[in-house]
């Protein structure tokens, strides 16, 4: 397995509304081309902790995080990060897929335009690739003026991440991104996500103990804001080092 | 659910070396006692860290995809079947030793006699072998069937041996050391074709989803 370090997360803690502490001192990296996934009860920070990564919780001015995440040797918690460089770098995928009212075609060309792509057909070929690499670019390639809200769920939020991939991201967020979909649209994720580490490193947040299982290769568990045990996915799941991290997997609270 | 089918051939991959492994051993354990050949026996002895290595890995990679994977139907059955079968093929390997062992002790004597049955018995079992990892490979439930029958054939064969080796102790209580490690020797080869049994109920359960162990083996299981 891989073992380059992507992300290092060095005590990390995180004030909602200044005062009220989410988490606690967090501590691990996140590898590489790898797959990293955060699990644990409702409320245990899991998703917080995701939002810290491309800095979401800027959005409310009173948050307050503590600590360091390191990104290409730079603290990107630090004042002085371009947020919208930052964003681009970190992709996020939420759980409902959110398209934007707009066709197919123009969701994804959308963020290459901002971007300064203005040229039609390096436009046409980015939006063709991230289609395909989000492998939904056969099942829309004749409807791609079509409104994307037409689209199924499954679909729909494999549109978002080809939204998400054709900006080149180096990491893509997942906050549970098949808890709205069916079992069907949901193997197709999963296994789309295992495809996409080869080129982006991902961490993905999942109630859901067996796809993390499935499609991860190191698994975090958090309580009540505490990074309990962070190990190989492998490990996690046959031999947990922490009593409460094996209660939590076979089921017994939570 | 995930796709396992690369997982799956893996451990299938690994079960087939294995059982290459065990087959080998097995035909040198037989030759090694016929010829009286010492260097084959030790070789036999000195490979069985491999069969046992075999075990370990099989082992880890199917309780890997139960504990990730969540399998079910008949992608559980192989993953549960091949546990199975390796702890049989590993317990070969251990008999193939004990055989060797036995071989080498029997080689710092002067042959007892030439052996009749004991070559007959030992070819069937390596049928056996042969036959079971084939009906495996290929889901082959008649042929597992036919391994189950042969049992029969070398449990013949081993009360043969006995009650001979039984009179040449009564007639002659110096031939009792040799004989003492024949009759072992044949009791190895009895408990392989047991293990070829095993692999063989486990087959069926494989192909047809049923567990057939313990109860009386009739035609219409196959």
């Amino acid at each position: 397995m891989n073992e380059t370090i992507e992300i290092e997360v060095k005590n990390l803690s995180f004030y909602y509304n200044g005062n009220i502490r989410a988490l606690k001192s967090i501590n691990f990296v996140v590898y590489k081309n790898l797959v990293t996934a955060l699990i644990g009860p409702s409320g245990c920070g899991k998703t917080t902790l995701l939002r810290c990564f491309n800095r979401m919780h800027d959005l409310y001015p009173k948050n307050r995080y503590e600590g360091e995440i390191i990104l290409d040797g730079k603290n990107i918690l630090s004042s002085d990060i371009d947020l919208i460089e930052l964003r681009s770098k970190i992709g996020m995928v939420f759980q409902k897929p959110t398209p934007f009212p707009m066709t197919i075609f123009e969701n994804i060309a959308y963020g290459l335009r901002l971007r300064g792509i203005k040229n039609k057909t390096e436009l046409r070929d980015r939006v063709e690739k991230a289609l395909k690499a989000a492998a939904l670019f056969d099942e829309v390639k004749d409807k791609l003026n079509v409104s994307a809200t037409e689209l199924s769920g499954g679909q729909q939020q494999r549109l978002v991440i080809a939204r998400a991939l054709a900006v080149e991201p180096e990491i893509l967020l997942f906050d549970e991104p098949t808890s709205a979909l069916d079992p069907i649209s949901t193997g197709k994720i999963e296994e789309l996500l295992v495809e996409l580490k080869k080129t982006v490193t991902i961490i993905i947040v999942t109630h859901n103990m067996q796809q993390a299982a499935r499609i991860s290769d190191w698994t975090g568990f958090m309580m009540l804001g505490e990074l309990i045990e962070y190990d190989k996915t492998e490990k996690i799941f046959t031999a947990p080092a922490k009593k409460l991290t094996e209660e939590y997997v076979t089921g017994r609270f939570g | 659910m995930m796709k396992t089918l690369e997982e799956l051939n893996r451990i299938k991959s690994l079960l087939l070396q294995m059982a290459a492994s065990i087959e080998a051993s097995l035909s040198d354990a037989i030759n090694a006692l016929l010829e009286r050949d010492d260097t084959l026996a030790k070789r036999v002895i000195v490979k069985d860290k491999v069969i046992n290595s075999f075990d370990v890995t099989i082992d880890e990679e199917c309780i890997k995809l139960i504990a990730l994977k969540q399998p079910v139907a008949s992608e559980l059955r192989f993953i549960i079947t091949a546990m199975k079968i390796t702890s049989d093929m590993e317990r070969i390997g251990d008999l193939c030793v004990n055989i060797c062992e036995r071989v080498l002790e029997l080689n710092r004597e002067p042959q007892l006699k030439p052996y009749i049955d004991l070559p007959k018995m030992a070819e069937t079992v390596k049928i056996m072998l042969n036959e079971v990892i084939n009906a495996f490979v290929d889901k082959n439930l008649e042929l597992a069937c036919e391994v189950i029958k042969k049992d029969d054939d070398v449990d013949y064969y081993l009360n043969q041996i006995n009650d001979e080796l039984l009179s040449f102790m009564i007639k002659d209580q110096k031939t009792i050391y040799r004989a003492n490690k024949i009759t072992h020797i044949a009791k190895y080869l009895e408990r392989i074709a047991d293990h070829c049994v095993n692999i063989a109920e486990n087959v069926i359960y494989l192909v047809k989803g049923k567990i057939i162990r313990h109860i009386e083996f009739t035609e219409e299981i196959c």
